[in-house]
């Protein structure tokens, strides 16, 4: 079947994507409530990932001016991860979020028991703001 | 002002911002990996301030040419006009290609989130992998 495939690069013939190379597309080990490790941090204070049956929704808590900034819940993108670091191989999320004057686009993995979040911040409320990345990590809580 | 996170809370001087500086941006990169499935060199170049990306992955027997796309860049923080990284869509019909480019310490960080349209019922796949700019100076 494999070579039948259309493919715009080798790793999508990777036998673990296919049904019959489960690739377990279960977003369990990042599920559970994640704190920003820099309490300084201007940017995600935390995140909480909840599984929807066989979705998995995304909270994430802004640090706002006093209260936190509550963004709109999403459903996450699940996907195989097929980098193999130190033999891990576990899913990575992607997640878009949508405001009125911005729209950030996020990616989600854990490494070594620390959930990385990358952002991409895009403004549309023609502010002069430039759009603007950042990466932050996160531990545990429960 | 709007803000999502406090970080997106910033003064903004009301002097028409300058343009960004995409210099990091331009050359070939090459992925830090010789044994990669997936991309191997990235080709990007810039043209009236526009930024674009071509993509060579690895094929079954010579390198595949996704073609040129024209990326959104993104700066290191609101106030910054100089690029830190970017992203991009390549729509190959069967299967769609999300990117996202960081450049960090000189290396570029290159995230990519693979989704199969066809009915081949493939898991939609992450890889992250590294690049350094060919800059053939030692």
């Amino acid at each position: 079947m494999i070579d039948t495939l259309a493919f715009k690069q080798l790793s999508d013939l990777n036998s673990a994507l296919t049904p019959s190379g489960d690739p377990q597309l279960s977003g369990e080990k990042l599920l559970g409530r994640w704190v920003n490790t820099n309490r300084q941090t201007q940017g995600i204070a935390e995140c909480i990932i909840t599984q929807d049956g066989e979705h998995v929704n995304l909270r994430i808590l802004g640090v706002g001016t006093g209260a936190p900034v509550e963004w709109p819940s999403v459903r996450a993108r699940i996907l195989a991860n097929l980098e193999e670091e130190a033999g891990q191989r576990t899913v990575a999320l992607a997640a878009d979020f949508e405001f009125d004057f911005m729209k950030i686009e996020t990616h989600l993995r854990v490494n070594r028991g620390v959930l990385v979040i990358v952002i991409f911040n895009t403004f549309t409320d023609g502010s002069g703001r430039s759009n603007y990345l950042n990466r932050e990590f996160f531990y545990r809580m429960d | 002002m709007q803000f999502a996170q406090l970080s997106d809370q910033v003064v903004i001087d009301e002097a028409p911002a300058g343009p960004i500086d995409v210099s990091a941006f331009p050359g070939t990169w090459v992925n830090s990996n010789p044994g990669t499935t997936g991309v191997a060199r990235l080709q990007m170049t810039e043209a009236n301030g526009i930024l674009s990306l071509q993509v060579f992955a690895i094929g079954q027997d010579a390198l595949t040419d996704w073609g040129q796309e024209n990326v959104l860049v993104f700066m290191a923080s609101p106030t910054s006009r100089v690029g830190a990284g970017f992203t991009c869509v390549f729509d190959f019909g069967f299967a769609e290609t999300r990117l996202q480019g960081m450049i960090m310490k000189g290396l570029l960080v290159l995230a990519q989130f693979h989704t199969f349209k066809d009915d081949s019922r493939r898991a939609g796949y992450f890889m992250r992998e590294y690049f350094a700019l060919d800059h053939q100076r030692f």
